[in-house]
């Protein structure tokens, strides 16, 4: 597990191994201990919008002693296209999930981006938290129960624009990740059921309603 | 682990007596679990005029960083100066300066954020150090301009050194840059001739402050 000490602590040693200054967006577990809603997490997500970008991270990540770990992809996330190159320190420690804007089935888009207000320096490594709202769409498209957890204490903890969640739903279908409505609705109305969450009813209803009007225009 | 879900029940600003309620536990453990939970650096303590404490209770409270806009505010001399503002940005491992609250200010290019960014200069020390920050951003211009907007409403501004003025001076062939885009001034006419910056201020949007003089 990776505190927020020892986050803070390989972040700053990175910013002061790169060669320039990268902007990278954060997503997952790292976003939400930069907004302080969680303590953890069990490995560090980020996104990156240019090849060579990320080709830098990783070179100076190597030279950190760390490796790529092509078996716990594998391991993590089967054969599923889009998968991160991931990197892992040798004691262990750290394990980083680099992303080239796809995650999974979910695409980091320019909304995203530009809703990712705030900005992290540490010296050559600028990061951008990604916004709750859009954590939300990215958890709920896994099926892990900690995934459920961190849906649960971003809903809590933080204020939700469930405009943006809808609007982003949508904006992910249209990306080509055909199940990121059903996903949504499901994960929220679990939660809401088992009465750990408030979903407002107007947003149940015109979530079923774009649900209804994707399956019709699949039919057809 | 322990601590982390207790700290997620009684995160926020809280009192002694809000922690024993929403824990419901007595005064004497309630103050261990503040103990504990301010060695692991989670709580930070205010005291209020009748010497009561108030406990900031958050995860954010352990990471060691600095905010663009706090240290901002902190610099303002009144409220009505300080900013809200939903974008943040951070910085770790180094302290900010007056010169970078300016350039930060700078590049935002908002009225309120060009308003009080004037109060900044009399923080400001290091001019070279600003010359250096201000000419990454090709800002130069616009701070000389700014500066002299602020020698005519704000009192304890400090003197800008020669050197910072003759590197900044316009050339001949150089065209006029806005602070912000579509805004100028009918006030200050000489000093965006001078410095060829469109200065988004009149002399109406400064005299409430004249007062802080």
């Amino acid at each position: 597990m990776i505190n927020i000490t020892n986050q803070e602590v390989i972040f700053n040693e990175i910013g002061r191994a790169l060669p320039k200054k990268l902007i990278i967006y954060s997503i997952g577990g790292t976003a939400m201990m930069l907004l302080g809603l969680k303590g953890e997490t069990l490995d560090i997500d980020l996104v990156f919008d240019k090849k060579l970008d990320r080709e830098i991270f990783i070179e100076t990540l190597k030279l950190m002693k760390f490796r790529k770990d092509d078996k716990r992809v594998i391991e993590t996330y089967g054969l599923k296209k889009n998968t991160p190159s991931m990197l892992r320190l040798e004691s262990g420690d750290f394990i980083f999930d680099l992303f080239m804007n796809k995650i999974i089935t979910s695409t980091f888009s320019d909304a995203m981006k530009e809703r990712a207000k705030q900005t992290h320096e540490f010296g050559n490594l600028i990061i951008r938290v990604a916004d709750p709202n859009d954590i939300i769409i990215m958890k709920s498209a896994t099926s892990r129960v900690k995934d459920l957890e961190d849906i649960i204490s971003i809903i809590n903890k933080s204020q939700i624009n469930w405009k943006i969640l809808l609007e982003e739903a949508k904006e992910q279908v249209n990306l080509g990740n055909e199940t990121a409505i059903m996903n949504l609705g499901e994960k929220l109305e679990k939660l809401n059921n088992q009465k750990v969450i408030l979903v407002p009813k107007d947003f149940s209803d015109k979530l079923w309603k774009l649900f209804k009007k994707q399956v019709k225009k699949k039919a057809k | 682990m322990k601590y982390i879900n207790i700290l997620g029940i009684i995160e926020g600003t809280r009192t002694i007596d809000d922690v024993q309620e929403k824990l419901n536990i007595d005064r004497s453990k309630a103050i261990y679990i503040l103990y504990k939970l301010r060695k692991l650096g989670y709580i930070r303590t205010k005291y209020l005029p009748n010497k009561k404490r108030i406990y900031s209770i958050s995860l954010l409270n352990k990471q060691n960083r600095v905010s663009y806009l706090e240290s901002f505010n902190n610099n303002m001399p009144n409220a009505s100066l300080k900013i809200n503002d939903t974008e943040n940005y951070f910085v770790y491992g180094r302290k900010l300066k007056a010169e970078d609250e300016l350039i930060y200010a700078l590049k935002k290019s908002k009225i309120r954020y060009v308003i009080s960014s004037l109060f900044l200069f009399r923080k400001i020390k290091d001019w070279s150090y600003l010359y250096r920050l201000a000419k990454k951003e090709n800002l130069t211009r616009q701070i000389s301009a700014l500066y002299d907007v602020a020698r005519i409403f704000i009192r304890k501004v400090r003197k800008m050194p020669k050197r910072f003025r003759r590197y900044a001076t316009p050339k001949k062939n150089e065209k006029y840059v806005s602070i912000v885009s579509g805004f100028n001034s009918d006030d200050f006419k000489d000093i965006e001739k001078k410095w060829k910056v469109y200065i988004p201020l009149n002399s109406a949007d400064l005299w409430e402050y004249r007062i802080l003089k």
